[in-house]
């Protein structure tokens, strides 16, 4: 509950205004863990690509993703805690430092997402806006970036917080009282949202 | 306000739901009774330009046998599967996102000169596998659904177009085991005239808790069903991920590729090319990860089938996908009742292989040997430049690749020397 509350806060702290781009970290990450995550990511680009933005539409778009969220579902897929085909069996392979610093890898470009032009943040979906902002950039460490995924892949992660195979303190309450309408509803309007990743400045 | 509507929003005010709007009105329920939907836009994918060019310019380091020539066909993003029209009008693409694409080569070029979406009034849900019966019905199998549109070579044009279940949303699996994963099936007419599709199992090795209820409804496996969604049946058991089948074109016998597991090495264990003779035969998942080499998840178990191992081992993570066996008469004798397959290309090999289409000869003995036929979209980094899904046959002799990393058709054509 009391991250619930911290989710909320975190909705009306955003409230004011919906950046663009979300600094992950205002520190400069260390370069040579920067070099060795980008060498572990050499398995992740053929779906997720070596910047994040996501090749296959199965796959979500992890490039500028919160350092903490992309660490926390390594660690389930490593754990069993979340499953999924080829995920359980790259994270199995993977140890704690490395996931740290694919997750740096990662974590360090920049991300955008604009909405498309005839639509206005004031149409985005209330329960969600909160912790994944109108234009789908996360506002909290601990949840994912939403803007581009394919519409199908939001609504099976959706679906999964509904049948318990995925579980989180906020999302399972949310997703259990969604019907297939309003979950297909929430995934069009982040998948219709334009994701742009780029290196920070001055790399 | 229709009747419909109405009841509908009353049961939306009932369902208590945090937030309330309105329903997506049953598309499928108009169309099936020959009724407008209203929708009226279609999705127009723009040709040539410098996405074209980026493509033909790859295109140009694809290596063929002598004769053969490469060229792009169409740009159709996310393209998988495909369906040619029995009559040459037009094929449909499939996705593994909500979208099914139309390409028309109106002026009969041999380059398509019109790329926009199917039905689009239709929530499609992973449209993978399009296929077309010889009278020109086009079905179309998504996750949880298989549609049916009659003569849709002639009816495409207009954005709505009559359209009726095969087999209702939520009647092709059990609605507990979706996945987006393993989930892209794909779709042929039998010689029986009965409608086969593929059903992968959604794990790397499919568990022992689950094994029952995947026999049961054929997940793991390739189903038969009429074309009017009756009489369904397990045709194929002991599958891990089918993704391409066909018949061949003399004896009417089933082939079908497998991809098989992940994380058991660089180079174990092998694809699959596999050739099924009768009803009901097990091809070995989960006991099998590929070829004869047992799964350590199962490893020691005894194997309560009989297990009919694969006609054609292929490099080990290459992916195997679409297949189509060769009638036409545009290329070299040897080719005839050949099958062309696609590599879709590994994701966790250390290098990767595959990204290719390869074909495969099979003798008058039925033994089979397969070679790589265009390759060259992995580059000197070990990019990939495309990642081929489909092959199918144009009424010309020629054949199309679909390629979903690049969002392409390209055609493959035979000149001679």
């Amino acid at each position: 509950m009391r991250r619930f509350m911290i989710a909320l806060l975190g909705g009306l702290l955003s409230a004011g205004g919906v950046s663009a781009v979300a600094a992950q970290d205002a520190s400069t990450p260390d370069a040579d863990a920067l070099k060795d995550g980008r060498k572990v990511a050499g398995m992740c680009r053929t779906c997720h690509g070596l910047d994040g933005l996501a090749r296959i539409p199965i796959a979500p778009h992890i490039g500028g993703e919160p350092v903490d969220y992309l660490i926390a579902q390594l660690k389930a897929f490593k754990t069993g805690d979340r499953e999924h085909e080829m995920m359980t069996v790259v994270a199995s392979g993977l140890s704690n430092d490395q996931i740290s610093k694919v997750a740096l890898w990662f974590s360090h470009f920049e991300v955008s997402g604009t909405l498309p032009a005839d639509t206005s943040e004031d149409d985005a979906p209330e329960l969600c806006v909160g912790c994944h902002s109108a234009n789908g950039i996360s506002t909290l460490e601990d949840a994912p970036n939403l803007a581009g995924e394919t519409n199908i892949y939001i609504e099976t992660q959706l679906k999964a917080f509904r049948t318990g195979k995925r579980v989180h303190d906020v999302m399972t309450p949310i997703a259990t009282d969604l019907t297939d309408a309003e979950m297909q509803a929430a995934a069009d309007w982040y998948s219709n949202i334009a994701i742009e990743i780029s290196e920070p400045p001055g790399k | 306000m229709t009747k419909r509507l109405l009841m509908a929003s009353i049961a939306l005010a009932m369902s208590g739901t945090a937030y309330a709007q309105a329903p997506a009105p049953d598309n499928l329920e108009k169309l099936s009774n020959f009724q407008s939907t209203g929708t009226t836009e279609f999705t127009v994918i723009e040709q040539g330009g410098d996405y074209a060019e980026g493509i033909k310019k790859t295109l140009e380091r694809i290596k063929l046998p002598d004769g053969f020539k490469i060229g792009l066909y169409a740009i159709v993003p996310d393209a998988r599967h495909i369906a040619v029209g029995p009559q040459g009008v037009v094929t449909f693409v499939g996705t593994r996102k909500d979208k099914v694409w139309s390409v028309t080569d109106r002026n009969k070029d041999r380059v398509a000169d019109e790329v926009k979406d199917f039905a689009p009034s239709l929530r499609f849900s992973i449209p993978n596998g399009p296929c077309f019966s010889s009278d020109g019905f086009l079905y179309i199998a998504e996750q949880n659904r298989v549609l049916v549109f009659p003569a849709a070579e002639f009816f495409y044009e207009s954005p709505d177009v009559a359209a009726f279940n095969v087999v209702k949303q939520g009647d092709l699996i059990p609605t507990a085991e979706e996945s987006y994963n393993h989930t892209a099936r794909v779709c042929k007419i039998g010689p029986d005239g009965k409608l086969y599709i593929s059903l992968g199992q959604p794990f790397n090795v499919a568990p022992e808790d689950k094994l029952d209820l995947y026999r049961e409804w054929g997940i793991g496996g390739i189903i038969r069903i009429n074309t009017d969604g009756t009489g369904r049946e397990v045709y194929t058991y002991g599958v891990r991920n089918s993704v391409g089948h066909d018949f061949h074109p003399v004896t009417g016998e089933l082939w079908w590729t497998d991809n098989q597991v992940d994380g058991m090495g660089d180079d174990i264990p092998p694809g699959e090319i596999n050739h099924q003779t009768a009803a009901g035969q097990h091809f070995g998942h989960p006991w099998y990860g590929g070829g004869d080499v047992r799964t350590n998840e199962y490893a020691g178990q005894e194997v309560p089938y009989d297990v009919v191992m694969p006609a054609v081992e292929t490099v080990a993570h290459a992916a195997d996908l679409g297949m189509s066996f060769y009638t036409g008469n545009m290329f070299p004798t040897k080719y005839k009742n050949a099958i062309f397959s696609a590599q879709h290309g590994s994701w966790n090999r250390t290098t990767p292989v595959g990204a290719r289409v390869m074909v495969t000869f099979i003798d008058a003995e039925g033994n089979a040997t397969i070679e790589p036929f265009a390759e060259g979209w992995i580059d000197e980094n070990d990019e990939y430049l495309g990642r081929p899904v489909d092959v199918a046959q144009l009424r010309d002799g020629s054949i199309l690749v679909s390629d979903d990393l690049a969002g392409a058709l390209y055609r493959i054509w035979y000149e001679g020397n």
